[in-house]
This record gives structure tokens, C-alpha cells and sequence, in this order.
């Protein structure tokens, strides 16, 4: 049961990357590595929260650093530069229901200004909420540039031919 | 003055090419680092500063040391991973072929000329890709089937309206109030996972590549472009916050 949960979180994620990717018009052969960098960081992430204990923000972290560094090697096979597949990858992980959940508590904010401790208490929904959009939004993006610091002459001769 | 001549024919072209770039959707350094690389095959040296909006550059002819300042507009085109691919191959194969600047043109005009995916394609690629992520969200299948018409309806208003050239705000603001007013049709089915339809009916339109970019730019030291990409983007998140709201307005009894 375990397995088929992690399974098919891998497999949604990367039906969601490839779908968003292809908003952004992506290279057509980047398409199978974009799904399985998704499918790989997304379960990882779901791993890391589920049994592991870790909330949302660390595990992003972990998960885009994992997205990252095989973009690096997914990358440098089908000469495309690591942020054509990263980023689509990423784009499953963007907290949705975090910043659903922000824009409806600040709805209620103006709704309740008559009920203080009603306003009050969705206040501190929009504050939390938004906070850990941000926070998710940050981890993924530099988490995933980490590999681009580590290794700076690799990441930048992605689209380079081999060597004739 | 067949040197000025030809320096200016470089030139010209690379800030072409750079504006092109920035345009497109790739980070601030991967810019500056191509369009170096591109003046180093050509044997002059670039020296540019890349904005939002313009892109600067100063080429020295390396023999001569000519020097001439070209200063052209970024255009606004769809962002496009394919030509951000292409045009970084284009900038390797310039530096390790020795390409002449004809040929260099005559790649760079193929790249662009290349047609963008199928419209109907990403339609209903987006379609399942917003259903997939409602699931992950846990939805359930009553959710997933309406968040995937919702996305098609919204997206499809979306590429009509962009079509059409109106104003992206504007854009962002009905496509977003369409999709989740149809997918608040799920109250009615008494769906326990109406409110995750709702919520992830919207989440097509996230502008996920200027985002990611912004915080890239700013690791990287370009914070100026960086932040602009940033506002850009939670200017678009607040356009889908808006027409979320209104439905959320008419809706919201039903979900207290």
C-alpha cells in the first residue's frame, strides 16, 4: 500500500509537469525527462513528509535539490539547459491549497470587519498561509539552483555538442 | 568603413539575439553568459547590462578596438523553452565552429521561425496536467473530472484572449474567474472535495517560470531583474487572486 501510494504520487506529479511544461512550450524530447525529474522530486517530497515527519518547506528543499542535481546529468544527455527541465518539474510542488487558502482567509478578512474575533482569527489564517506559500516558493527555486553553484562548469556547457 | 560596417552587423545582431532571449523567459545570467559567448566567437569583446524592459550592450571589435553601444527593446513573445534550448546550442556551436556571422543569422532566424506547440495539444495536455494536480491535492474523481473542463475552458479563453491581444491582466482575470466559477458547479453535486476543485481549478494560470526565475536572479546577484521578474509575477498572482475572489464571493455560503 505504501509503495502504491508513492507510486502514484510520482506518477500524478509528472502528468502534472508534463502538462504545465507544455504551456511553455518546451523541446519535445525534454518532455520524458521533465515527467520523471517531477515524478522523482514529488514522491521524494511525499516520502519525506509522509514518514518522515518533515514539514512542507525542508522537504521542498530536499526534493528540489534532488530535481536539480538530475537535471544536471537528464540535462547534459539531450543538451537542453538544466532550467528547460526544472523548471516544470518544479511546478507540481507550487503549494496550491496554501494559496488558495491565503486568497479565501483575506476574503473573509474584509468580510468580517464587523466580527473582530472572527476578522482577527482570519488574519492569522492569511498570515500563516501566505507565509508558507512563500516560504514553499522560495525553497524550490533556490534549492533547485544549488547544483547550478556546485557545479558551475558542467551546468553551463549543457547545450554544448560533444567534442568532435 | 567596412570594419564599423561589420561591427555594427554583429552587433545588431547579438542585441537581437539577447533581447530575444530575455524575452523568451530565460534567467538574466544564462543571457549575459550566451551573448558573451557569441561576441567571443565573433572576436568582440560584449560588455551588457540586461533589463526587464532593455537590454544595453557595448561590443569592442578585439583587432580594431572599435567600440559601438547598441541599446534595443526586449519584445514581448510567449515564453519558449524550446528557443531558450535552441538558442543556447546556437551560442555553443558559434563558439566551438567558428560559425560566420550569415550563418549564425540563418540559424537564428530557423529557431525563431520553429512553430510553438499545438494549441489544441497543450489544451488538453494542461487539462490532465490540472486534473493530476487536484488528485495530488486530494481530490477526489468527481473533482479531478471538473478541474479538468474547468482548465479546459479557462486555458482556452486564455489563448483566445491572448490571441486577440488584450490586456494580460485582464486576461488573467476572466480566465481565472471562468475556471472557477465552473468548477464551483461541484457544490452542487455536494462533492467533498468541491473546495480542492475550486482551489486548483486556478492553478494553470500560476506564472511558475517568472517566479522561479525571479528567485534565481536574485541568487545569482542580478536582485535589480530579479525583483522585477518577482513583481511581474505576483502582479499576474493577484489578477488570478481577483476573479478567484468573485467567485468566491458567490459562492462562499456554500463553503462555510
Amino acid at each position: 500500500m505504501i509503495v502504491w501510494d508513492i507510486l502514484s504520487d510520482g506518477l500524478f506529479a509528472a502528468i502534472a509537469a508534463t502538462g504545465f511544461g507544455a504551456v511553455s512550450d518546451p523541446p519535445l524530447r525534454a518532455l520524458p525527462s521533465i515527467a520523471a525529474l517531477a515524478a522523482v522530486g514529488h514522491a521524494l517530497r511525499f516520502c519525506l513528509m509522509q514518514y518522515f515527519g518533515a514539514d512542507i518547506a525542508t522537504a521542498s528543499l530536499f526534493a528540489s535539490v534532488a530535481i536539480g542535481m538530475c537535471s544536471l546529468f537528464a540535462g547534459a544527455r539531450i543538451r537542453c539547459p538544466m532550467t528547460v527541465l526544472f523548471i516544470p518539474a518544479l511546478l507540481p510542488m507550487v503549494p496550491g491549497m496554501y494559496a488558495y487558502r491565503t486568497v479565501f482567509s483575506i476574503i473573509m478578512v474584509l468580510q468580517s470587519l464587523g466580527d473582530h474575533a472572527a476578522a482577527e482569527e482570519y488574519m492569522q489564517a492569511t498570515l500563516l498561509n501566505g507565509f508558507v506559500t512563500c516560504s514553499v516558493v522560495f525553497m524550490l527555486a533556490a534549492g533547485a539552483a544549488v547544483p547550478i553553484f556546485l557545479f558551475r562548469t558542467k551546468a553551463h556547457s549543457m547545450t554544448r555538442s560533444k567534442r568532435k | 568603413m567596412q570594419s564599423t560596417d561589420s561591427l555594427r552587423a554583429k552587433t545588431e545582431f547579438i542585441a537581437e539575439y539577447a533581447t530575444r532571449l530575455m524575452g523568451s523567459g530565460v534567467h538574466t545570467s544564462r543571457v549575459v553568459r550566451n551573448s558573451k559567448r557569441i561576441g567571443d566567437a565573433l572576436n568582440i569583446e560584449v560588455r551588457i547590462s540586461a533589463f526587464q524592459k532593455v537590454v544595453i550592450l557595448t561590443a569592442v571589435d578585439r583587432t580594431t578596438r572599435e567600440t559601438l553601444t547598441e541599446v534595443a527593446d526586449v519584445p514581448s513573445c510567449p515564453i519558449s523553452f524550446e528557443l531558450n534550448a535552441e538558442l543556447s546550442a546556437l551560442s555553443w556551436d558559434a563558439c566551438d565552429l567558428h560559425l560566420p556571422l550569415g550563418e549564425l543569422r540563418r540559424r537564428y532566424a530557423a529557431a525563431v521561425a520553429a512553430p510553438a506547440m499545438d494549441g489544441l495539444f497543450v489544451l488538453i495536455l494542461a487539462g490532465f496536467a490540472n486534473a493530476s494536480f487536484c488528485r495530488l491535492f486530494g481530490g477526489d474523481m468527481t473533482a479531478m473530472c471538473i478541474v479538468f473542463s474547468a482548465t479546459l475552458i479557462g486555458l482556452f479563453i486564455k489563448q483566445r484572449m491572448q490571441a486577440a491581444a488584450i490586456n494580460h491582466y485582464i486576461t488573467f482575470i476572466v480566465a481565472s474567474f471562468a475556471a472557477s466559477m465552473y468548477a464551483s458547479v461541484g457544490l452542487v453535486f455536494d462533492s467533498p472535495s468541491s473546495e480542492v476543485a475550486i482551489a486548483t481549478s486556478v492553478l494553470f494560470l500560476i506564472p511558475g517560470v517568472p517566479l522561479i526565475n525571479g528567485v534565481i536572479d536574485i541568487v545569482e546577484g542580478h536582485v535589480l531583474n530579479g525583483a522585477a521578474r518577482l513583481v511581474a509575477a505576483v502582479l499576474l498572482i493577484v489578477c488570478i487572486a481577483i476573479g478567484l475572489s468573485a467567485t468566491l464571493m458567490i459562492v462562499k455560503n456554500n463553503l462555510l
